[in-house]
This record gives C-alpha cells, sequence and structure tokens, in this order.
C-alpha cells in the first residue's frame, strides 16, 4: 500500500515534470531560428525566337541558370536544360527581378540578370551573349561603365526594328552622399545601347531622374521601329504614378549623356498614389500594332469616394505616352498582381496571376476590339510557390510562360 | 496507552525520514520542472528584452545571428502568443525605403525609454542572404523570414494587404492592431505607445 502510494505520487511528479518541460519546449520553439526550406527562385525570362521557337531562362534548383527551348509545332516539349556559366555570380531570380533573353538580328541573343552584390540594395547588371542563336553563350560581363557598389537593377532588354540592342536599368549613381542636402528622391533610368548584339555598348545614358526604386521596366517596340519604355516614377516628392519616354537612338545617345540632363518623362497614369514605399509591381505595356499609341496595364492605389482603393487598371495610351482617360478600365479581379499585356491588331490579351491562399489561378481579360471590351477567362491553376505570368510574342503568336515548383506551362492566347 | 520498544521507534523513525525525503525530492522535481518551464517560455522574451535594452542604446542590430521562419500560420501564433507592445515591419531585400520606416519605429521606442520589441520580417530572402540587411534596422529585436508561398503568408497577415513594402503593423499594450503602409505618422505611433 505504501509502495503504491509512494508510486502514485511518483508518476504525478513525473507527469508535471514532463507537462511543464512540453509546454515550454512547445513554446520555445515556436520562436526559436529554424533551419530554412531551400528557397526556389522562380522568375523566369521567356522569349521567342526568330525561328518560333520559344525560349526560357531561369535558375534550377541548384541556384544554376539554364535555358531550354521548345519547337513551335510542340509548344511546351522542352529540350533537355543547357547551364549556362555564370562565374558564380548570384543571380537574382524573385519576382519583379528576373532573367531575360532577347533574340536580334544575325543570330545574335542575350541573356541578362541582376548580381545583387554584398551591400544590401547593389547590383550590376550582368550578360552573356551568344552569336550562334542562343547555342553557346560568352562568360558574363558587366553591361555598364558605372562600377560602384550601388544599385544597378531591375535591367529590361530589346532589341529595335534595326537591331540596336537596348539595355535600361534602375540606377543611384546620382545620389548624393548620406545626409546631404537635398535629397535625391527616388532612383534614376539609365541605359545604353548596343550596335552589334551586345559586344561593344555605347555610354551610359540617363532617360529620366526619380524613378521608383524596385520595380520592373516594360518595354515596348513602337510602330516606327524605335523602343519605349513605361516605369514607376515620383512626381513631385511622393506620387508614384508612371513615367513614359521613347528612348533615344544610338546616334543621339553620345549627346544626352555628354549634357548628363534628362528630360522629364511623360505622365502616363494618373492615380495620385501618395506613397513612401515600394510596390515591387511594375507596369507593362504593348504597341498599337494597328494605330497609334501603346495599351498599358499597372498597379496603383487611387482615392474614389475618400476610399484607397487598390487595382490593377488598364488603359491606352496615345503616340506620346499620355492616357487616353476615358479607357482606363480596373481589371475584373480584386487579387490580380503583376499583370502584363500584349496586342496584336484588334486583339488586345491582358494576363494576370490571382492568388487565394496556396491556389493561384492564371487569368486572361481578353478583348477583339483594340481594348473596348474585354472577357475574362481562367488558364490554369496551380498549387503553391509559382512565378509571376511571361508573355512572349512575336508577330501574331502570343504566348503565356509561367513556371511553378513542377514545370514551365505555355499556353496560347494568339486565337 | 501503547509503548513502542527502541526497534519499533527505530523503524517509525526511519519511515519518518525516507518519507520526508521523498516529499522533499517531489517538492524540489515540482520546483524544478516549474523554473525550467519559466526559464525556457521566458528566454525569448528575454532576449528580447536584452535587444531592446540594446535598442535604446542604439546598439547596432548585427548580433543577431539567425533568422526565424514565418510561415502561414505564424502570424495567428504570434498575434495570440507575442509580445506586447510590440511593432512588426514586413520588408524585402530590395526595399530601399524600409529602413527610413523602421527608424521611424525605433525612434518611437527610444522617446519612450521602454524596452518594446520591434521585429523585421523578410518577405524573399531568409538567413544570411536576409541578415545582410540587419545593419539597416537598428534596434531590431529580431528577424523573421517567410518560408512559404508568399502570396498565401501576406494573405494570413492581412488579406487587404496589396504587396507594398514596408508594411507596418503596431500591436498595443492591449493588443490592438494599427496597419500602415509606410512610416507610421505621428499620431498612430502615440495610439500604440501612449
Amino acid at each position: 500500500m505504501r509502495f503504491l502510494k509512494q508510486s502514485w505520487c511518483a508518476w504525478m511528479v513525473f507527469s508535471v515534470l514532463v507537462l511543464g518541460m512540453a509546454t515550454s519546449l512547445s513554446a520555445n520553439a515556436q520562436s526559436k531560428p529554424m533551419k530554412h526550406a531551400k528557397r526556389i527562385q522562380l522568375a523566369t525570362g521567356a522569349a521567342l525566337g526568330p525561328d518560333g521557337r520559344l525560349w526560357v531562362v531561369g535558375l534550377n534548383e541548384q541556384g544554376q541558370m539554364f535555358t531550354q527551348s521548345s519547337p513551335a509545332q510542340a509548344l511546351g516539349q522542352w529540350t533537355a536544360p543547357v547551364i549556362l556559366n555564370t562565374q558564380q555570380d548570384e543571380i537574382a531570380a524573385e519576382g519583379e527581378s528576373r532573367p531575360k533573353l532577347a533574340f536580334g538580328p544575325n543570330g545574335w541573343a542575350v541573356v541578362t540578370y541582376t548580381q545583387p552584390l554584398p551591400k544590401p540594395y547593389t547590383g550590376f547588371v550582368r550578360m552573356l551573349r551568344s552569336a550562334d542563336g542562343g547555342q553557346t553563350f560568352s562568360a558574363p560581363f558587366t553591361v555598364h561603365q558605372d562600377r560602384q557598389e550601388i544599385t544597378h537593377r531591375f535591367e529590361s532588354i530589346l532589341f529595335d526594328a534595326q537591331g540596336n540592342l537596348h539595355t535600361l536599368w534602375i540606377d543611384k549613381r546620382d545620389m548624393p552622399p548620406k545626409g546631404a542636402e537635398p535629397k535625391y528622391i527616388g532612383a534614376a533610368i539609365y541605359g545604353n545601347v548596343s550596335k552589334d548584339g551586345g559586344a561593344t555598348f555605347g555610354p551610359d545614358y540617363k532617360l529620366a531622374d526619380h524613378s521608383c526604386e524596385c520595380c520592373r521596366i516594360a518595354m515596348s517596340n513602337t510602330p516606327d521601329g524605335k523602343v519605349a519604355a513605361v516605369w514607376r516614377h515620383v512626381f513631385g516628392e511622393q506620387t508614384r504614378d508612371h513615367g513614359f519616354a521613347v528612348l533615344p537612338g544610338a546616334s543621339s545617345v553620345a549627346s544626352s549623356s555628354a549634357q548628363g540632363q534628362s528630360k522629364p518623362p511623360v505622365r502616363s497614369t494618373f492615380d495620385d498614389w501618395q506613397i513612401n514605399a515600394c510596390p515591387h509591381h511594375g507596369p507593362g505595356l504593348a504597341a498599337n500594332t494597328s494605330q497609334t499609341g501603346f495599351h498599358m496595364v499597372w498597379f496603383g492605389i487611387r482615392k474614389q469616394d475618400g476610399q484607397d482603393v487598390p487595382g490593377v487598371r488598364y488603359a491606352r495610351l496615345n503616340a506620346n505616352g499620355e492616357p487616353l482617360l476615358s479607357s482606363v478600365k480596373a481589371l475584373p479581379d480584386a487579387r490580380a498582381e503583376h499583370a502584363d499585356v500584349l496586342v496584336h491588331k484588334q486583339r488586345v490579351v491582358v494576363v494576370w496571376r490571382s492568388s487565394e491562399g496556396s491556389t493561384s489561378t492564371l487569368k486572361a481579360w481578353i478583348s477583339d476590339n483594340e481594348g473596348q471590351s474585354f472577357s475574362v477567362k481562367a488558364l490554369g491553376q496551380t498549387q503553391g510557390p509559382n512565378d509571376h505570368p511571361r508573355l512572349v510574342q512575336r508577330a501574331e503568336k502570343m504566348l503565356v510562360v509561367w513556371r511553378d515548383t513542377k514545370e514551365i506551362k505555355v499556353y496560347d492566347v494568339s486565337q | 496507552m501503547t509503548f513502542l520498544n527502541d526497534h519499533q521507534i527505530n523503524r517509525l523513525m526511519s519511515q519518518f525520514k525516507r518519507r520526508l525525503k521523498f516529499k522533499n525530492f517531489s517538492c524540489l522535481l515540482v520546483l524544478l520542472s516549474f523554473f525550467l518551464g519559466q526559464t525556457l517560455q521566458a528566454q525569448d522574451h528575454k532576449d528580447e528584452h536584452k535587444h531592446s535594452t540594446v535598442t535604446t542604446q542604439s546598439a547596432p542590430a548585427r548580433t543577431l545571428s539567425s533568422t526565424h521562419a514565418f510561415h502561414e500560420k505564424s502570424w495567428a501564433q504570434l498575434l495570440k502568443n507575442g509580445p506586447r507592445p510590440a511593432a512588426y515591419l514586413f520588408t524585402t531585400t530590395y526595399c530601399s525605403t524600409c529602413p527610413a520606416a523602421f527608424e521611424v519605429l525605433h525612434q518611437a521606442v527610444k522617446e519612450k525609454g521602454r524596452p518594446v520589441p520591434l521585429m523585421a520580417v523578410m518577405m524573399d530572402a531568409s538567413g544570411a542572404k536576409a541578415l545582410r540587411h540587419a545593419s539597416h534596422f537598428k534596434g531590431m529585436t529580431k528577424m523573421y523570414a517567410f518560408e512559404g508561398f508568399e502570396p498565401e503568408i501576406r494573405q494570413s497577415v492581412d488579406p487587404a494587404w496589396p504587396n507594398v513594402t514596408p508594411y507596418v503593423v503596431l500591436i498595443d499594450a492591449k493588443g490592438h492592431l494599427q496597419k500602415v503602409i509606410g512610416p507610421p505618422p505621428p499620431e498612430m505611433l502615440r495610439r500604440w505607445l501612449p
């Protein structure tokens, strides 16, 4: 009996001890440093080659940069990935900052990416070039002349109709020393032009002062063979709308660089979003192919009836980049993110990602009357991490490329 | 009345001593478990206080050696069991406007002279890559890092948050929340730390 009493007491004590330890450990586990799962960087660039092959560039699970291609007749049937030599560069491949691929004349192809540097918010724009249509690539090299450990990030590339390669990026070389007045608002858009597919480059030139710091830059070919760009811009002290400019040709770059001046950009949106923050949500731009002007999509927050109304919106711009205000429409999805736009003749396709919990849906808003009216369509769905949709076009061929952790899917939205 | 002989007295005395030893041991164990539980439970808050004390002295945050995982259930857990008052600033590796907003929080805490935990939540990096940014968040108590599908985690914090950073959540002593994109304005800070 005495033994039972003692053993009961012992069990009580033991239980209390275990309970106390368990409680404390469980409470502790919640905030203890944990080993993080390997983060997969899914941001992927895509482009159509001159022969209609679809190419992608991205990072594999080991963080190595690869290209893959898919024949025009069997889109989505990918060749084996080819690993590119990036010389152990760290590569930004997440969200708005993705590796990119572009094809020019003479078998030229280039791959670009941002290499984050050790100091936060800094980076170099790096490029690999090919003279055999993407079969082989050079070692990486830095695109800009300025080599300070500062921001040179969020690059965009496009060949114009003459085969000149235009590169734009966000650059902070104009920032005054810390504490100096007056303060420089935002960052700047800088660029350069290569006449030989990335073998050599003209001088760095400044396209605009006071861009936003961390949104992608959208570029589009114009009907007259030039390149236009639109980016999130800080107007005044902290109004984050969008600036538009047609890029200078290769011959006029030298003079604008020598002056070190930039013209104020055309304002292409009027949300009047007053915010000192980073939206991480760049615009999309596509030239109208049947008449002058452009189609644009962007994210912003605007006041409506005294309320802040966030949303992705669509508008047509005139040839100067000014919005046709009557054409502004909100996308029919409050969860729309990272939309982009494609245009061929009467057909306008706006594509975006819409996430609810772990489910993401790829949606398209399609117009066959130049944006007068649209109908919405769900293209696909996936669970868990996935990239933003990437749009590619060559003439009437319009494709959406969407990568998740398992595969890279292709959707044809041409018809 | 019964009289006990020496042998019986010795046996009773030894039983009494054994019981006494056992009770003492039990009490010791109970006290030990309670003490261990409390110590371990308080560990993070103790750390936070340590950092917060450091915070008020403007010491650099580079003493942090790791990030803490922040998944889709973390926010609910932090609201339930996390420190109060406290502030969370959601940021990314490319959010160059975030350090200035964090400095607003840091100054508010310094002015009050109270050890209030200030947390940064990195949304696009973890571990060493995220901690590279620690020096830009002076006074930071702890750094969390998203682990999982970013939109899902973001929605668990606030379904209406449009992925703009810095996104700041201030939690006052009673657990009331204030949310703002960008640096919190003075009136919001006053409500947070009256």
